[in-house]
């Protein structure tokens, strides 16, 4: 072997294999099995990276999942969900490699700050399916326990900020967040039984494939009875009502519905939106028989506060230097989890960590996407089944989503001065919900797209186009439109949500390969990203 | 040597030990393989066996609650 062979095969064990093809490059690509995309071997990033993922991700992980599950709820509890209900069973045992495709391929502090975003969804994920189990009367000879009647059903898309005024009386647990939508993400086979079912019983296929699961997941009898009350929601669209009315069915127990106007900027219609907040809050003090909490309200909403004001640090650090260490998935999922699930402590551990770690980046001037050759904003609502599409983006062509819309919708505090400004703030939260504001808001909400790209320093937008979403198909033309007048370069994104088997990830990553040599003449960095069969993968 | 010498020592040894073997399941993801090609399949299994509740034959009491009312 050569003398220069030598050097570079211990620079490349020392170091880890650079990135693009024209260094000698890493070859992601050929890490994996053909179909599964399970890993031959997982990635060599260097010795101190690859001790990093191993002991501070990997292990790590394994060891604070088990503590987790034992804290909040228990073992038995556990083991007792895993085996009665399929959407955990089949999807959260595999997390970690959830982990793996988040920062796949990222160095140094962008893998480490990204990894504990994943972290902190993983803990908030267990909590919540935790004190259903522990709840749950299906899993305890049909007794309702003191949990049970200090739980409360909601909606996903039903802020958990809206029950602030219990905290610490009454745990809030949204019925779809844990059964269906992290599942997507975490492992995309899960959910088709869901879609499946709903469609056996007569229901057409063509409506949004997340109102689909929703309702399928009670089709087949496997939500756990872990509250007395439930509180739905018609946000985002016509679809969630008729899911709301079979859960109405399915779940029965005394339901409040807290509507979502479908006007929007009205001053009218917050105003009535702060209305039926107050109702809700009537609802829960006659259900659970505990009075409302101002002082409460108010302690968790500054909280709330808080992890807005250090997202806006972070935005500040991601638009005006190429120091951001946190990737576009892990951006995207943290925010809209974090902001629709509301204020938690793992958030404000997390947030510390990550602030240390930024804090490094600027300090020292660290390029944490150093391969960066388009800052791209994402745009509309993204596949659940491939949320890691930028990882993937970022390694094969250089593409960094720098910026989502979800992490964008909750762009505001909520004051707490007085009662009439903070149920103001919340009623105006509310309207900003995921799918809505920026989704099916109206055109000003919809085209803040182009202010964004301009404050993120962007050049380029991945365009989602959610094939079943009736709503923004009516609006692809005059995007088209007004990308040909503006002169912006975008590419299209389709998909149905959670289903994969409408458009695959092949079929995506094709997408955005046709584009990136027809249209902008680019070579990859990464050629064995380019096409690869992963079919079968999680 | 003295007993707490050599009781040191081979703790060393079953941690070094340890170590090396959660390193090999971790670089060549063993614990992705097992849970792909055993444990999805086990539970898969179990889950599509499960006797279920035919949900649709439950009656929709919607005037099973009270009426709700609005504070004028």
């Amino acid at each position: 072997m050569a003398k220069r062979d030598i050097k570079k095969a211990l620079r490349d064990f020392w170091y880890g294999k650079p990135h693009s093809a024209e260094e000698g490059g890493r070859r992601l690509g050929d890490l994996h099995e053909d179909k599964t995309h399970l890993y031959k071997h997982r990635e060599w990033r260097g010795v101190k990276d690859t001790m990093y993922y191993f002991y501070m991700i990997w292990l790590y992980n394994y060891i604070f999942m088990v503590k987790d599950v034992m804290v909040m709820g228990g073992l038995l509890n556990f083991a007792k969900g895993v085996w009665r209900y399929r959407w955990v069973g089949q999807t959260y045992l595999p997390v970690l490699h959830w982990f793996d495709r988040g920062p796949e391929g990222m160095r140094g502090e962008a893998m480490k700050a990204s990894a504990w975003h994943y972290r902190a969804m993983v803990s908030t994920t267990i909590r919540q399916f935790q004190r259903m189990f522990a709840a749950d009367t299906r899993l305890h000879g049909g007794k309702q326990n003191e949990l049970y009647k200090h739980t409360i059903a909601h909606n996903e898309t039903v802020w958990g900020g809206v029950f602030y005024p219990w905290d610490g009386e009454i745990t809030n647990v949204p019925l779809e967040m844990i059964p269906y939508f992290v599942t997507c993400h975490v492992n995309s086979h899960t959910v088709l039984n869901y879609i499946d079912a709903v469609q056996s019983i007569g229901l057409p296929g063509d409506p949004c494939p997340m109102c689909q699961a929703e309702a399928g997941i009670f089709v087949l009898d496997d939500v756990p009875d872990y509250a007395p009350a439930v509180v739905t929601c018609n946000e985002a669209c016509d679809a969630s009502v008729s899911t709301s009315t079979l859960q109405d069915w399915f779940f029965d127990k005394p339901l409040f519905s807290l509507p979502m106007a479908m006007q929007f900027d009205d001053p009218l219609v917050k105003k009535y939106c702060a209305r039926e907040i107050e109702e809700l809050w009537k609802f829960v003090e006659q259900q659970y028989g505990i009075p409302f909490s101002w002082d409460r309200l108010v302690r968790k909403l500054e909280l709330q506060n808080e992890l807005q004001r250090f997202e806006w640090e972070k935005w500040e650090v991601d638009v005006k230097t190429s120091y951001y260490p946190i990737n576009g998935v892990a951006q995207a999922l943290y925010r809209i989890y974090q902001t629709q699930y509301g204020d938690w402590e793992i958030w404000h551990v997390t947030d510390r960590k990550v602030r240390r770690i930024m804090e490094k980046c600027v300090r020292k001037k660290i390029n944490t996407f150093p391969q960066t050759r388009h800052r791209v904003i994402a745009w509309s609502c993204a596949p659940l089944y491939y949320s890691n599409w930028c990882t993937w983006a970022y390694n094969c062509w250089g593409l960094n989503v720098v910026i989502n819309m979800d992490s964008l919708m909750f762009d505001m505090e909520i004051r707490t001065d007085s009662y009439e400004h903070a149920l103001e703030d919340m009623a105006q939260y509310h309207l900003w919900a995921p799918m809505r504001r920026m989704a099916v808001g109206g055109m000003k909400h919809m085209f803040e797209l182009w202010e964004y790209m301009e404050k993120f320093n962007c050049d380029m937008v991945a365009m989602y186009d959610q094939l079943q979403c009736k709503g923004v198909q009516g609006l692809h033309g005059l995007f088209e439109d007004e990308f040909r007048d503006r002169n912006i370069k975008a590419f299209w994104i389709p998909h149905a949500l959670p289903d994969s088997r409408t458009v695959s990830r092949a079929e995506i990553r094709s997408l955005i390969n046709d584009y990136m040599t027809t249209v902008m003449h680019e070579e990859p960095l990464d050629p064995s990203l380019l096409d690869f069969d992963d079919s079968m993968t999680w | 040597m003295c007993k707490f010498g050599k009781f040191l020592l081979k703790f060393c040894g079953v941690l070094l030990l340890a170590n090396a073997a959660l390193f090999c399941v971790f670089f060549f993801d063993l614990d992705g393989k097992l849970l792909f090609r055993v444990v999805e399949p086990f539970l898969k299994n179990h889950y599509d066996k499960m006797e279920r509740k035919d949900t649709l034959k439950a009656p929709y009491e919607i005037d099973k609650f009270p009426e709700y009312s609005y504070d004028s």
